[in-house]
Order: C-alpha cells, then sequence, then structure tokens
C-alpha cells in the first residue's frame, strides 16, 4: 500500500508548481477571454467574438510570426548541427571548453544581449557595410527589417538547438559508427544511416525548444524590427498595455497557444514521436 | 521493441482537458454574473479632497518618468522640509502606467504613491473616473504665486483644482543637421530622399495631429476623417518602408547611431542630444509644433497627501525651479525661472526652446481632446494597427 502512495507523493511538488502557476492562470486568461467591455466594468458573458476578432483582424501577425520562426528553427538547425557534432566528435579536450562558450552568453541577460544587436546591424556598422558592399544588402540597412528580427530569434535561442542535439550525439555508442564502416559503408552513408537517425530525438527536441519560444516572442521585434515587422507577441502587449483591451489579448494568447500545440502535434506526427522519445524503430 | 503509442490516448486526454476548462468556465458564469457593476459612468463621482495635516512629516513616494528631475531637488526637500522621499522612474508610458495602476486605484490604492505626474490628457481620464484627489491650496502657496499665466486656467482643470503642471514641452523635428539639412516641414519627412532614416513616435496624440498640420488640417477642428486621413498616410510611409520604425525616447539612440537623420521628437531631449552631438538640432516646423504638459496629481488613497502638497510647493520656488530646468531643459510652467537662469546660465535663458516667446509657438496646437470615448478608441485602435503594421 505504502509503496503505491510513494509515486503520487514525489509528483506533488510538480503537481503543485503546475497548478499553481499554469493551471489556474490560464483558467483566469480563458475566462478574461471571453469578457466583454472596458477595464473596470468587464462582464463574463461567453463573448466567443473576441476569438474571432483575434482571428480576422491579426492573421498577419501570427503568420508572420511563425514564418519568422521557421526561419529561425531551420537557421539555427543548419548551424547547431554541424557545431554540436564538432563538439561530440571532433572537440577532444576541447569539449567542455567548447560546452562553456555555447552557454556563456546566457551569462548576459537576454535584453542586452538583443539590444547588442542594435549595434552590429546598426546601418554604418561594419557587418552592414561589408554585406551591402558585395550586394547582399541593396538597401544598405538590416536592422530594422525582418533579416534582423530572424537573425536575433535565431542567435537568441541558438543554444535551445545545440544543446539537445549535443546530448544525443554524445550518447551514440561509436561502435556503431565503426560496424558500419565495416560493412563498407562510406562516410557519407554512415552517417546518413547511422549517426543522422540516431541523433533524431535531438534535433526534433531541439526544434520544438527553439520554435515554440520564438513564435511568441516579442523583444527581438520590438528592439530590431522596425515598421511592419511586428509579431503577434507585440500585438498581445499593445492590446493589454496600450489599448487595455484585456479580453482580446488573453483571446489572442489562447489562439497563439492552440496554433503552436496543432502545430508541434502535426510535427510530431511527421517526424515520429518515436524519435522524440528516444526509441527507434528496427528498420 | 518499439512500444506502440496509441494516439487516440493523447486526443482522449486532450478531449478530458477541453471539458475540464469548459465546466470550469461555465461555473464561472453562474458565479461571475452579479459582481461585474464596475465605475463606469464614474464622473459623477465626488471627487476625495486633500486634508492637511500640520507640517509635512514622514515619508513622501513619488512616480516620475526617468531622467526627469535634477539630482539635488529630492535631497534638498528631504533637508528642507524633513519628509524622506522614495521617488521612483516608473512612468515609460502614460497607457502603460495607468494600465498597470488602474487595478490598484479601483479600489481606492495609489500603490503607496502620493505623487503621479502624468499627461493632460491621462490626468483628465483619471479624473472623471475619480482616481484623483482634490488639492487643499492652503498648501500650495507658492504654486498660487509661481504658475505662469498661460497655465493657469486650462480648459480641462479651469482653477487647477486638481492638477499642478511639472514640465511643459513642444513636439516637433530632430534633424541631423550635415545629413539632414533640409527638413524643416513635418511634410519634408515624407521625402523619399529620406526613406528608411525617419523615426516616427509612437505617441498617437503627437505623430498623427503632427501630420494633419502636413495635411492643411487644424487639429483642434479635426473630424474622425481626418483622423482616418492621417493614419492612413502614415500607413503607406510605414509600409512603403520610408518609416524605419515607431519609437519612444529610444529615437535618441537611431539618431546618434545614425540610422536615423530625422525624426519626430521632444524638444527637451534635443537639447540634451545636442550636448553630445552639436549636429542635431530641434527644429520648428513650419507647420508648427505640438504643445504638452505634464501634470503633478495625488491619487485617492495617496498616503500622506500633506508631504505631497509640500513638494508641490516646494518645486515651485523659482531657485529650485531652475535646477529642475538647467537639468531637464524642458519648458518650465514657473514663473521667475528665466531671472534665476540669467544670472547662473545665460545661454540656457535665451534658449528658445527652454523659453519659448508667444511668437515661437504660434503655430503650435494643444494636444487634442477627443469628441468622445468611442472615437478615441477607434483612432487609437487604428493608430496601433499601423504600429503593428
Amino acid at each position: 500500500m505504502r509503496r503505491r502512495v510513494i509515486p503520487y507523493f514525489l509528483l506533488g511538488p510538480g503537481t503543485a508548481w503546475l497548478l499553481i502557476f499554469f493551471v489556474v492562470p490560464l483558467y483566469y486568461m480563458g475566462k478574461l477571454s471571453l469578457e466583454s467591455g472596458f477595464v473596470g466594468s468587464l462582464e463574463f458573458n461567453w463573448h466567443w467574438d473576441n476569438y474571432k476578432e483575434a482571428l480576422s483582424e491579426y492573421d498577419t501577425q501570427f503568420i508572420r510570426s511563425f514564418v519568422y520562426a521557421g526561419a529561425a528553427t531551420l537557421l539555427s538547425l543548419i548551424i547547431a548541427y554541424p557545431l554540436a557534432y564538432a563538439i561530440a566528435f571532433k572537440a577532444g579536450r576541447w569539449r567542455n571548453l567548447m560546452l562553456f562558450a555555447v552557454v556563456a552568453p546566457f551569462f548576459t541577460t537576454y535584453l542586452i544581449r538583443t539590444i547588442a544587436w542594435e549595434t552590429i546591424l546598426s546601418d554604418e556598422s561594419p557587418v552592414t557595410e561589408f554585406l551591402h558592399a558585395i550586394g547582399l544588402v541593396p538597401s544598405g540597412h538590416i536592422l530594422a527589417t525582418s533579416a534582423a528580427v530572424i537573425a536575433g530569434l535565431t542567435y537568441n535561442f541558438l543554444p535551445f538547438m545545440i544543446l539537445p542535439i549535443y546530448a544525443s550525439l554524445e550518447r551514440i555508442d561509436v561502435r556503431l559508427i565503426e560496424a558500419s564502416k565495416d560493412l563498407y559503408a562510406s562516410a557519407a552513408q554512415s552517417f546518413w544511416r547511422v549517426t543522422l537517425p540516431l541523433s533524431a530525438p535531438g534535433v526534433v527536441a531541439g526544434t520544438l525548444l527553439t520554435f515554440i519560444p520564438a513564435a511568441g516572442d516579442y523583444v527581438n521585434a520590438q528592439f530590431l524590427g522596425g515598421a511592419g515587422n511586428r509579431m503577434i507577441g507585440n500585438v498581445i502587449q499593445s492590446l493589454y498595455l496600450s489599448q487595455a483591451d484585456y479580453p482580446s489579448a488573453a483571446a489572442l494568447s489562447f489562439v497563439l497557444m492552440a496554433l503552436i500545440m496543432i502545430a508541434v502535434v502535426v510535427y510530431i506526427r511527421f517526424a515520429g514521436s518515436e524519435a522524440l522519445m528516444g526509441e527507434e524503430n528496427a528498420p | 521493441m518499439a512500444s506502440e503509442k496509441d494516439p487516440r490516448r493523447i486526443t482522449a486526454l486532450l478531449a478530458v482537458l477541453v471539458a475540464a476548462a469548459a465546466l470550469a468556465l461555465g461555473l464561472a458564469a453562474c458565479g461571475g454574473g452579479g459582481g461585474g457593476g464596475g465605475i463606469e459612468g464614474g464622473g459623477e463621482k465626488e471627487a476625495e479632497k486633500v486634508k492637511l495635516e500640520g507640517k509635512a512629516s514622514g515619508d513622501l513616494t513619488i512616480s516620475n518618468w526617468p531622467l526627469y528631475i535634477d539630482k539635488k531637488t529630492v535631497p534638498d526637500f528631504e533637508k528642507a522640509s524633513g519628509v524622506k522621499v522614495k521617488y521612483i522612474e516608473d512612468i515609460n508610458s502614460n497607457e502603460e502606467f495607468f494600465n498597470k495602476m488602474q487595478p490598484l486605484l479601483q479600489q481606492g490604492e495609489s500603490g503607496g504613491r502620493s505623487i503621479f505626474v502624468l499627461a493632460d490628457y491621462q490626468v483628465v481620464k483619471m479624473h472623471k473616473l475619480g482616481y484623483l484627489q482634490e488639492f487643499d491650496k492652503a498648501g500650495l502657496p507658492e504654486v498660487e504665486k509661481n504658475l505662469v499665466s498661460s497655465l493657469q486656467h486650462p480648459a480641462f482643470d479651469p482653477n487647477r483644482d486638481w492638477t499642478v503642471p511639472w514640465q511643459s514641452g513642444m513636439t516637433g523635428v530632430i534633424v541631423n543637421k550635415d545629413t539632414a539639412p533640409d527638413v524643416r516641414s513635418i511634410c519634408d519627412l515624407f521625402d523619399p530622399k529620406y526613406k528608411g532614416k525617419v523615426d516616427f513616435l509612437n505617441e498617437v496624440r503627437e505623430t498623427v495631429p503632427l501630420v494633419m498640420k502636413c495635411e492643411g488640417v487644424n487639429p483642434d477642428e479635426a473630424t474622425e476623417a481626418d483622423w482616418m486621413k492621417a493614419i492612413e498616410k502614415i500607413k503607406g510611409a510605414a509600409e512603403s518602408g520610408q518609416v524605419r520604425r515607431f519609437t519612444g525616447n529610444d529615437y535618441a539612440r537611431d539618431l546618434t547611431s545614425g540610422d536615423a537623420v530625422a525624426v519626430i521628437g521632444w524638444s527637451g531631449d534635443a537639447v540634451q542630444l545636442q550636448a553630445d552631438n552639436p549636429n542635431l538640432e530641434w527644429r520648428m516646423p513650419t507647420e508648427g509644433c505640438m504643445l504638452w504638459s505634464e501634470d503633478m496629481v495625488i491619487p485617492t488613497g495617496a498616503p500622506n497627501p500633506t508631504a505631497a502638497e509640500a513638494f508641490m510647493n516646494f518645486v515651485y520656488e523659482p531657485e529650485v525651479q531652475a535646477n529642475i530646468a538647467e537639468y531637464v531643459n524642458y519648458v518650465t510652467p514657473v514663473e521667475g525661472v528665466k531671472q534665476v537662469l540669467a544670472k547662473r546660465e545665460p545661454e540656457l535663458a535665451k534658449n528658445p526652446l527652454i523659453f519659448p516667446s508667444a511668437s515661437f509657438t504660434k503655430n503650435c496646437s494643444a494636444t487634442p481632446v477627443f469628441k468622445s470615448e468611442e472615437e478615441e478608441l477607434k483612432v487609437i485602435k487604428a493608430f496601433d494597427a499601423v504600429l503593428n503594421g
């Protein structure tokens, strides 16, 4: 009897945390999203129009958020995979130092790191002038464009992509790769058929950890974006704080949550939840 | 070896969660019916009045905007009065500050603060909702004596019963004389020559009326259609890339880095920016500027209103106000400061941005007042839609 109860006790702190800081606020947000009227005289009356409005008025910003987050996730993956691979297999005694370098930016706050990019991408910065000179940036400015927002998102969420990929690569039994070579696989073949599938859980986890927060981010668009680069997070912020339209903001937050959930479920169905759970199907 | 994960189980779990949420909301609907009520129509509410209690003492908490006071005034006041001051610079936007405070004010609390400094239009809104206290003028003799005549009888508070001006200022254009020498009007900001190098303020009550002036519309007589037309013009400029971004004070960064060459900006900022970069200059647009004032108010439920009035009175002594004017470089509402500064720092006393003459501001407009709350909401919504692109 006692043995059966203990696991529930162990779950206690986590459950309490989830209840107090997630379920309860979620409940109030849900209630708020169905209210109508002005602050001070809000009334709960199943006002579903908030949702209709959220979708019809801010579809541009929704699409923009997902495009930016998707681009940032893809870029992160392209940058992170080779890096994680190098750290896991080629770094030797530099491994810990390189891992530290990946995490080091976290010692500065998110806000400061983002604002630093204002200087890096500023119109008269060497970076912008170089890219302009070689013809990559014909307009001569990067800051206050979508490119800057995507660059900022990529930079800020890159470690969340590197670390899970590194963790799954590092776990790979090198004897499997040796075995594939014994069976006359070329280097490329053994990568595509052994290393990559075995690291898939890391890739799936990394893309989720990058995409989900990036889609709801508003700091990068605020500082690095210009007119016409605002994301859905900025809209929610302005609805809350400048228009004091709490119900619409709450509805918008729920729509964002639902859309992300749908995207994640679809993604996991395609990428395979086995990959996420770290279970590999034999071919 | 792979365990069969049943997708139906996940779906079932989701269904349970959704059902639970719906049930909870249903309960809320039953319970929440009566409590709505609210404060709508609070205009008739009798305003609370400050009761002076002898000599000022104890603690005083003040909320103001960043960099809006010199370093000496608060310690000087503490020494002179014996009041201990907690001076917080936590106001960055009229709307945001109000919306953060509103839940407290609604319950008759002020978050421990006894003075707020907010724009005219914002304090008018708060007064309508019954969130402000009326002064006891006995505590404000210096204000009575030294408030400049042009600010003594504004339409929203004809006898200054619940507002005392903190500073005033002008909104016009700030240009870099090297890179945008020929920008002299709001209309010039739409010149394609400066594409991507122009910032507009994210303040609906300043940017939109200025653009109206460019269109030849007097903001005081503007109809809703005029507002929408001006917003449409701003939208076009944002979409074409003419306007780089919409900013608050942070246009300062764009101007100093060269990312922007001409912006819609505030007079006091320009005087401060000039100290770093002499090429930056505030210009009175040929169409005229926007004039605004920010007021000190005492919210209802404010602790120690006696000390609050003592502070307001203190900053209206010309010697004290001169310290503030010297530091913030906005237009001072206190008579006699010019004479004090003429002795201390004659350059500042001659600066038309700090002591503008009537002829200098003859084409300027005051912050517009919307005809109805519906109109205000519609305009703000349309402008926010432009900001959010």
